[in-house]
């Protein structure tokens, strides 16, 4: 009883000192696991620009050597398995959102670099426009042309396009969560991967993710479909960008 | 009894074992208690003793109790030792029961000297009731008591003795009869046979045409009945038989027989189950052998008893069904043998026939009151009913391996303890380095995370089909139409009016892969059991749910299925888009099923290929890739710990540098250290003399030469024609190099020469665009070459 009257009555100056104190250290603590947690972060990122690095080395010098056999191709249910997992991986964008985190786009000047992967378009063998995933080789200054791979059959369908044909894939998730106005929103005409393919096509918003890890809902214009929309599929925040042409192709 | 089949046998395998009509069974009568008797040669023992009962019971009240005297003790007074009245005027003959007039109450024992009514004094209570069941007891107990009399065989008069002393003394004590010891109480295994049998023929016939499994139904049926009055082989015997020393199983179960299944046949005071209830696989395992081989026996004896048309039953059938039948009962994996048994698979056959089935088939099968009896869930089928997965699946591969095992022990180089060891490496992941990475491997199998997902429950596999004569299930109908989804749009060259009726149609079946409840693919056809083959006629996994080995998987289950109900061969006709994924699962060109069998069967499509696959039933398809997997797992730690063992590097071969072309294998240093043998098999197929080997080598290139596609080929390609043919071309050939060599005596193994003659081929496809005339003539020589390397026997056929 003698407790809980106390606990009414306002604390006394020893115990507000002492909550004070409880406070600052919680608060020291906090910020101290955060920065734990972003330096881990930043030795992740580290990594993996290591590991992309080595992958371009590597790519550059099957390309160059001739000598080797030509690299055997991976197997299309591999290279799905490839693709999904780096959208999986692809960090979380917190504080304010960047160009490249989210549907936030690329600055108007921004050149992509080297192993970035981008959505292309290009002429397919028939002479039919289409957006495919690729990854950029390299960019040149003077004709503001890319090389780009085709991601799939790797370094075998080299393009040379122009800026305006090609649309760099975000870099950061934005988290639905904190900033729902760095995403697509419901109805929204966008590019999207077409689910275990490798090609972008037009799709409108069918809900937005909820949670960080959440993919988009999407309605891929589908005219086999008597609405002419598929049914709501999900596709990854890394394969959605914005669709710029409003006209229908 | 509804099955007039099994009426129609009883009696005569009743008459079989009380008194040996038909000479086969005389084997197995080893006792036989009042057999004998010559008086009624008609009656077996079990319908003598009751009409015996009868008679006793028929008796005075007088009489039962003089009869019931003599089974109990004398209270005259309590130091009286006595158990029984003796009459002291014994009659001359038992038959004279019914004349005899009834002792009277004041008769003094034999033994004892007390009166009869001193004996029988608890007795004056009791209702007439409790009174005729002793009485029946009694019948009984003299019963055994010729049993033990004439019975030969040391175990089976044992048993009657103890059974006619625990009778005894349950008169004595007015008690129930109830068998004590170690024998344990029925029923003695599960499931028993009787539901191993049943599952058995819903396991392998549940895919014929309703008359047939009829047919095999009743053929079960009759194995039943005929094991429920079937006399067992004595202990002695079966050790006679089996050449096992020791037999102490098996006579567990024959003195279980003996108790509680066939004295009780005869002697009712005793509770009487049925064999096929009691008893389950492990007695039937004992028995099985010789039971068919007498009961075979039995029925070509007595074919001419038989009614015709059982006649053609039993004779056709019978013997097929026992041989399949022993199948599953030796077999080291059956399922018809567990205890959650269900026949799933066979629901989505029978779906719209439930009705053919007798009633009692019915009954005796678990899986049919369930609410999705109608469809089949592969995934459960595997796993063995609702356990997780795991334990099950993993009974696969470790049962290949052990077979694999085998076969490496019969080479007789690696010992088995070695390849335990490895596989608990392997198996255990506590041994294993590094983080999961079976999603990240490239060289993973196709299929391997398909059957993760199916592993998991995330996806499942359904064989369904409409039904014409029974309301189908809603789940079903809806799956239905998901599958008609997923074909139309994925088949958009078919038009949809006709995928819905082949999907629809009851002869058509589908089966279904189901993600989230919802169909994401499929493949439809149409087995044709009596052509032996099955055709594809739709296969498709929708759009967004493609490149993750689904396809696969969805083709493997269907082997698995199709190889359940013995159909070996798919025929499909593949278009321009499928053929690629069809060789992937192992569909080839070549047809092996003769055209008459397909020709008006299979569905014609035109601009499509045919194609065909051949099942192996010893191929367990969805584990397949996993096995192999496993198997070079377990190779590389073998050559992992014979590298550790040997610990010596050698320097590389330097002599392929040096422009020799070939060397033997056993000349690379520390080849023979590694316990490699140059193969017997290779050096038996090889033509050992050089001569023989030339002869036949330039009869061969002689006839290339002559060909009239061998022209492009004929010289070495001059530099003038094609400038950068030797800068694309590293190692050149042609037949008039080819002549100079075998001239040469290049050519010691006929391996060279093929090697070189294939090189022309690959050479000229190289540097050649494909549909150039010079692959042409490559093409057409290739084929000619090969034609005649088979002729001349120097590669197999």
């Amino acid at each position: 009883m003698q407790t809980e009257n106390k606990s009414q009555s306002p604390p006394s100056p020893y115990y507000r000192t002492k909550l004070r104190g409880l406070y600052t250290t919680a608060r020291a603590d906090a910020e101290a696991e955060c920065s734990i947690l972003r330096h881990a972060l930043d030795k992740i990122a580290e990594i993996k620009s290591l590991l992309e690095e080595r992958r371009i080395a590597a790519k550059m010098a099957g390309v160059y050597s001739d000598s080797d056999p030509p690299r055997k191709t991976m197997r299309r249910g591999v290279l799905m398995t490839l693709l999904q997992q780096s959208a999986m991986t692809l960090p979380l964008w917190i504080g304010n959102p960047p160009p490249l985190c989210g549907a936030t786009p690329a600055s108007s000047d921004y050149v992509a670099k080297q192993g970035d992967k981008v959505a292309a378009r290009v002429k397919a063998v028939d002479g039919d426009e289409q957006w495919i995933l690729a990854e950029v080789v390299s960019y040149n200054h003077s004709t503001n042309k890319y090389e780009v791979d085709d991601i799939d059959e790797e370094g075998k369908e080299r393009h040379t396009l122009s800026r305006r044909r090609i649309i760099p894939l975000p870099q950061w998730k934005a988290n639905p969560e904190t900033d729902p106005e760095a995403l697509f929103s419901k109805d929204q005409l966008v590019l999207a991967l077409y689910p275990q393919t490798t090609c972008f096509y037009r799709a409108l918003i069918h809900t937005p993710p909820h949670r960080p890890q959440d993919d988009y809902s999407v309605l891929f214009e589908d005219t086999s479909y008597a609405d002419g929309y598929s049914p709501p599929l999900n596709v990854a925040q890394r394969y959605v960008v914005a669709c710029k042409e409003n006209k229908k192709k | 009894m509804s099955d007039p089949a099994a009426q129609a046998l009883q009696p005569r395998l009743l008459q079989a074992q009380s008194g040996g009509s038909a000479g086969s069974s005389t084997a197995t009568t080893g006792s036989g208690s009042g057999n004998s008797d010559p008086a009624r040669p008609g009656l077996n023992q079990q319908q003598r003793a009751s009409q015996k009962k009868a008679q006793v019971r028929a008796f005075p009240r007088a009489k039962k109790l003089e009869k019931l005297g003599v089974f109990s003790a004398c209270k005259a007074i309590d130091t009286c030792k006595c158990n029984g009245w003796k009459n002291p005027n014994p009659p001359s003959a038992p038959r004279m029961d019914l004349q005899q007039q009834a002792a009277s109450l004041s008769e003094p024992c034999r033994s004892c000297g007390h009166a009869l009514a001193d004996h029988v004094s608890h007795l004056e209570n009791v209702s007439e009731d409790e009174i005729n069941r002793l009485l029946g007891m009694v019948v009984d107990v003299e019963n055994l008591f010729m049993s033990v009399h004439k019975e030969e065989d040391t175990d089976t008069k044992q048993v009657y003795f103890y059974l006619f002393k625990l009778l005894r003394k349950c008169i004595l004590q007015m008690s129930q009869p109830v068998v004590e010891g170690s024998l344990g109480s029925p029923p003695f295994e599960k499931p028993n046979i009787e539901q191993g049998v049943l599952n058995f023929v819903q396991y392998k016939f549940s895919h014929l045409a309703p008359k047939e499994r009829q047919t095999m139904f009743e053929l079960s049926k009759m194995f039943l009945l005929c094991l429920n009055y079937w006399k067992l082989e004595t202990p002695t015997q079966y050790r006679q038989r089996t050449q096992k020393d020791d037999g102490t199983a098996y006579k567990v179960d024959y003195t279980r027989w003996l108790c509680y299944c066939h004295v009780p046949q005869s002697n009712d005071s005793l509770p009487r189950y049925e064999t096929t209830h009691v008893f389950g696989r492990s007695l039937l395992k004992s028995i099985f052998t010789v039971t068919r081989r007498q009961l075979l026996e039995k029925f070509r004896v007595e074919k001419d008893k038989l009614l015709p048309e059982k006649r053609t039953l039993i004779l056709t059938h019978f013997p097929k069904f026992l041989s399949m039948l022993e199948e599953e009962i030796y077999g080291e994996n059956s399922p018809i043998w567990e205890a959650d048994f269900t026949m799933p698979a066979s629901e989505g056959t029978q779906l719209g026939h439930h009705t053919v089935i007798s009633p009692a088939a019915v009954s005796g099968s678990p899986a049919l009151p369930k609410g999705l009896s109608s469809m089949s869930s592969l995934g459960s089928m595997e796993s063995g009913g609702a356990e997780p997965i795991t334990g099950e699946k993993r009974k696969v591969p470790e049962a290949l391996t052990l077979e694999d095992a085998k076969r490496i022990r019969v080479m007789g180089d690696i010992p088995m303890e070695l390849v335990n060891e490895v596989m608990m490496t392997i198996t255990d992941p506590a041994a294993m380095l590094g983080p999961e990475t079976n999603l990240l491997t490239p060289n993973a199998a196709r299929d391997e995370t398909a059957r993760l997902e199916e592993r998991r429950g995330i996806i499942e596999f359904h064989v369904i089909g409409n039904s014409l004569s029974q309301k189908s299930n809603k789940k079903i109908l809806m799956w239905l139409v998901g599958l008609q989804n997923v074909f139309s749009h994925q088949l958009p060259r078919m038009p949809k009016e006709y995928i819905t009726r082949l999907v629809f149609d009851p002869k058509h079946k589908t089966l279904a892969l189901i993600k989230d409840g919802r169909v994401i693919g499929g493949i439809c056809f149409r087995m044709f059991p009596t052509q032996g083959f099955t055709e594809i006629v739709f296969c498709a996994v929708t759009s967004n749910e493609q490149v993750k080995g689904y396809g696969t998987h969805l083709m493997n289950h269907l082997k698995e299925y199709h190889i359940k109900h013995n159909i070996l061969y798919f025929l499909t006709y593949a278009d321009e888009y499928a053929i690629g994924y069809f060789k992937k699962q192992g569909f080839s060109k070549d047809i092996k099923v003769p055209k008459s069998r397909y020709l008006g069967y299979i569905k014609d499509y035109e601009g499509a290929t045919l194609m065909e696959c051949e099942l192996n039933p010893r191929i367990p398809y969805t584990e397949l890739s996993h096995i192999i997997k496993r198997q070079k797992e377990i190779i590389k730690k073998l050559i992992e710990r014979k590298q550790s063992q040997i610990r010596k590097v050698y320097p590389g071969l330097t002599c392929f540098k040096e422009g020799v072309r070939q060397i033997p294998v056993e000349s690379i240093p520390g080849i023979r250290e590694t316990g490699w043998k140059p193969s017997i098999k290779d050096k038996g197929k090889e033509v050992k003399d050089p001569d023989v080997l030339y002869n036949m080598l330039k009869n061969l290139l002689a006839q290339i030469k002559t060909h009239p596609d061998a022209w492009p080929f004929m010289e070495p390609v001059k530099k003038s024609e094609a400038p950068d043919y030797y800068e694309i071309i590293r190692f050149p050939i042609d037949l008039k190099t080819m002549t100079e060599r075998l001239k040469n005596r290049y050519y010691v193994t006929k391996k060279l020469f093929i090697a070189d003659l294939q090189r022309i081929i690959t050479n000229c496809r190289e540097y050649n665009l494909p549909d150039s005339e010079y692959c042409k003539c490559a093409n057409t020589l290739e084929k000619f070459f090969y034609f005649k390397l088979k002729d001349g026997g120097l590669i197999e056929k």
